[in-house]
């Protein structure tokens, strides 16, 4: 209930408004400015390696060769199938680790402490390593296949699209499984032992009390969780331009990749611009609708 | 005097030289290794000549990737510094289409002391806009312990590898990975056969039947001769290098560097027991070698052109080209400095292979859309040696998209003088 004409709420307001003021204009400046610059350039040809073509306004042309660009889609299905491929794997792993560190056992400090090692990888060191690991000649994981008998002879993991993928897949559930068990855990922590006490008094088994304490009350965490990795793992970059340099061929390209590919090895800023564009429309969408649609829990007012 | 200059560098030191009179100009190094010193030293003779002017070392990365962005960036925003900038060969066309580079106009310049594979990689639009500073080529090394002599052809070396596979593992290795290294072994094996990626007037040839020839001999390798391993699609320097240098393989395609760099015993099983020459041709073709190495050009917006391009002249000159064959083992890019015999005793590889190698040299397509072009060959290329594509198909569709990439940027009527029509 408002009340509308109390002056001293309007004083308040007008002194809100002060306050918020210097934020919102820092946000402008180093968020809205760049992303309204690079949509202004995504309607213009700009092409730096032939500066006769001037830039011209050339309207929705980028977006309508982009349409066309069987590149971009291809690239586009390979970040959807990153994506759903390792945040499902990281969840249910995550979860798994992070009920495993909460139960008290000796040394749960230091096994939480260690399960953070593979997070504090830089990302392209780890790629390397896993690159390593997979090579056809050197590699561990073939010499382990070859002597356990899965393999007849070593196999040349990166040649091929569906064998490539293998070693991405799992170098990024490697490292960021870690994360998810952490936030995880922080969640896990919050819930009160009194209802698990109550539940077990109750003749509940542990299968119970998963599907009907834990998860519920963990749902505010798990989707804070999936925003972080969605959108991460929407926008991959480094991993695989350091693991497979998205091939074979395009086979593993991100959509990141090959904006970088355009804009810094082409120097087609126009048409590169597009692309930032639509990444960020996908990314913000995303966002939204984790948040509009399950993200009332986080506030935790409606229940 | 130095005291003061040091306790003044944070607070602009260069200014104060300008004062008092003396120019100061960077170049782009990356200065790790042996490189670092050599520079410096010859920056330091450079000053001693040239009083009034102050060099300094701007670094970049090692990494020519790395590197190309930087510049791109730089240039891009019209940053005066680095004056003078390393080039890897494949971007100076790019740079000067971009209008980034100044063209060297000077009366001193003599062009025709240089190879001449390595000046047509400096020109763009009938400008030199750089100077070689050193060479890098494609090499064939043998084992001299498994390979009776040099391969004469392109049919010999196949019959000495497929010979010399019943005592190593692998008759040949190179570097097959999707990446640049792909384009400089298929240049090699085109010109082999007498074909080209593109011409002069940036038609683009490489759907042609000798193409198609060149990207069958290297898919046969690996498929039908199986002297290739199916490994070698996913090798770079490096990993080629190994192969060789821990004797698996009969044959490599690599750069010079692994001359040296095999010759230590402690590391390399093959030591001693190799040699190299160029890539040998079939008939109707040519011994080819893909051009690396690097040029020095000057930045566009440098405020000392001058001074600059007195600089580039230095380091290009003789005495500084045989000092760097001799300290780090880099190729010259002048015809006399192979005559000298300090070049002949220092360098690793007989200096007559290396000429000879310097003089089959041949620069991959001059175009400032070359990134673009190597791309959409690389992908291609790799495809088919993969087999996931015939070398027909794939090579039709390379020419198809490279095609469209230059119609698009109207390139060829620029390029002829007639007006630009097209702007997408």
């Amino acid at each position: 209930m408002r009340v509308r004409a109390d002056p001293r709420l309007r004083q308040d307001r007008r002194l809100a408004v002060a306050f918020v003021t210097p934020a919102i204009s820092v946000i402008a400046l180093i968020a809205i400015f760049p992303l309204a610059w690079t949509v202004w350039n995504s309607l213009h040809l700009q092409d730096l390696r032939m500066p006769w073509l001037g830039h011209p306004f050339v309207g929705l042309d980028n977006y309508a060769e982009l349409a066309r660009d069987p590149r971009f889609w291809s690239s586009l299905g390979h970040t959807l199938f990153f994506t759903v491929a390792t945040v499902a794997l990281e969840l249910v792993l995550g979860m798994v680790l992070a009920l495993a560190m909460n139960s008290a056992f000796r040394g749960r400090g230091a096994a939480r402490a260690t399960s953070l090692l593979p997070w504090a990888i830089p990302t392209v060191v780890a790629a390397l390593l896993w690159r390593f690991m997979f090579d056809s000649q050197a590699g561990i994981v073939n010499a382990l296949l070859v002597a356990i008998g899965i393999l007849e002879q070593p196999m040349v993991w990166f040649i091929e699209a569906t064998t490539a993928w293998i070693p991405v897949i799992l170098s990024d559930v490697w490292k960021t499984t870690p994360f998810v068990a952490i936030l995880l855990l922080a969640g896990l922590q919050n819930i009160d032992k009194t209802l698990y006490e109550a539940a077990e008094v109750d003749g509940a088994s542990a299968w119970w009390r998963l599907w009907h304490i834990t998860i519920p009350l963990l749902k505010p965490t798990i989707f804070v969780a999936l925003i972080f990795r969605t959108l991460d793992a929407f926008r991959v970059f480094d991993l695989l331009y350091a693991l497979t340099g998205g091939g074979p061929g395009t086979a593993t390209e991100p959509i990141a990749l090959y904006t970088h590919t355009i804009i810094l090895q082409h120097l087609r800023f126009g048409y590169g611009s597009a692309l930032s564009v639509v990444v960020f429309v996908i990314t913000f969408a995303l966002a939204i609708i984790y948040i509009r649609g399950l993200g009332l829990r986080l506030s935790g007012e409606e229940r | 005097m130095a005291l003061v200059c040091a306790a003044l560098a944070v607070v602009g030191c260069g200014e104060r030289e300008r004062e008092s009179g003396r120019t100061v100009i960077t170049i782009s190094s990356s200065v790790v290794g042996t490189d670092g010193p050599l520079l410096r030293r010859q920056l330091d003779r450079f000053m001693q000549l040239h009083p009034n002017i102050e060099v300094r070392l701007h670094r970049v990365s090692d990494d020519a990737t790395q590197r190309h962005q930087l510049f791109v960036q730089w240039l891009n925003a019209r940053a005066g510094d680095p004056d003078v900038l390393e080039l890897d060969v494949v971007w100076t066309s790019e740079f000067a289409a971009a209008g980034w580079l100044l063209p060297l106009k000077d009366p001193s310049i003599d062009t025709t002391a240089f190879f001449p594979g390595t000046l047509r990689a400096c020109r763009w639009a009938g400008d030199l806009y750089a100077l070689p500073w050193y060479a890098d080529v494609g090499l064939l090394y043998r084992r001299t312990d498994l390979v009776p002599r040099e391969p004469r052809s392109l049919e010999e070396l196949r019959q000495f590898a497929q010979r010399a596979g019943d005592r190593v593992p692998f008759g040949i290795a190179w570097m097959g990975a999707r990446y640049e290294g792909l384009v400089t072994v298929f240049v090699e094996y085109l010109g082999g056969f007498g074909g080209e990626i593109m011409d002069d007037s940036m038609n683009i040839r490489v759907d042609g039947p000798e193409a198609v020839r060149a990207l069958t001999y290297m898919r046969d390798q690996i498929v039908r001769w199986k002297i290739a391993p199916n490994d070698v699609l996913t090798w770079h320097e490096e990993e080629t290098r190994f192969a060789f240098q821990n004797g698996r393989a009969a044959f490599m395609r690599n750069w010079p560097y692994a001359y040296a760099a095999m010759a230590d015993t402690a590391q390399s099983r093959v030591a001693g027991r190799y040699a190299v020459s160029p890539m040998p041709a079939a008939p109707g073709g040519h011994p080819t070698a893909a051009l690396g190495g690097a040029q020095l050009a000057i930045n566009r917006w440098t405020e000392h052109p001058e001074a600059a391009f007195r600089l580039v002249a230095f380091i290009t000159a003789p005495a500084q080209q045989l000092e760097r064959a001799v300290a780090i083992g880099e190729f010259p890019t002048l015809r006399a400095v192979y005559d000298d015999p300090a070049l002949r005793a220092a360098l690793a590889i007989p200096a007559d292979d290396a000429r000879r190698a310097v003089e089959s040299a041949t620069p991959r397509p001059v175009t400032p859309l070359y990134t673009q072009l190597s791309e959409i060959l690389q992908i291609e290329l790799h495809r088919a040696l993969a087999g996931q594509r015939t070398p027909e198909a794939a090579l039709a569709d390379a020419a198809r998209k490279m095609n469209a990439a230059i119609e698009r940027t109207g390139l060829r009527e620029y390029m002829s003088g007639r007006p630009v029509t097209s702007t997408r």
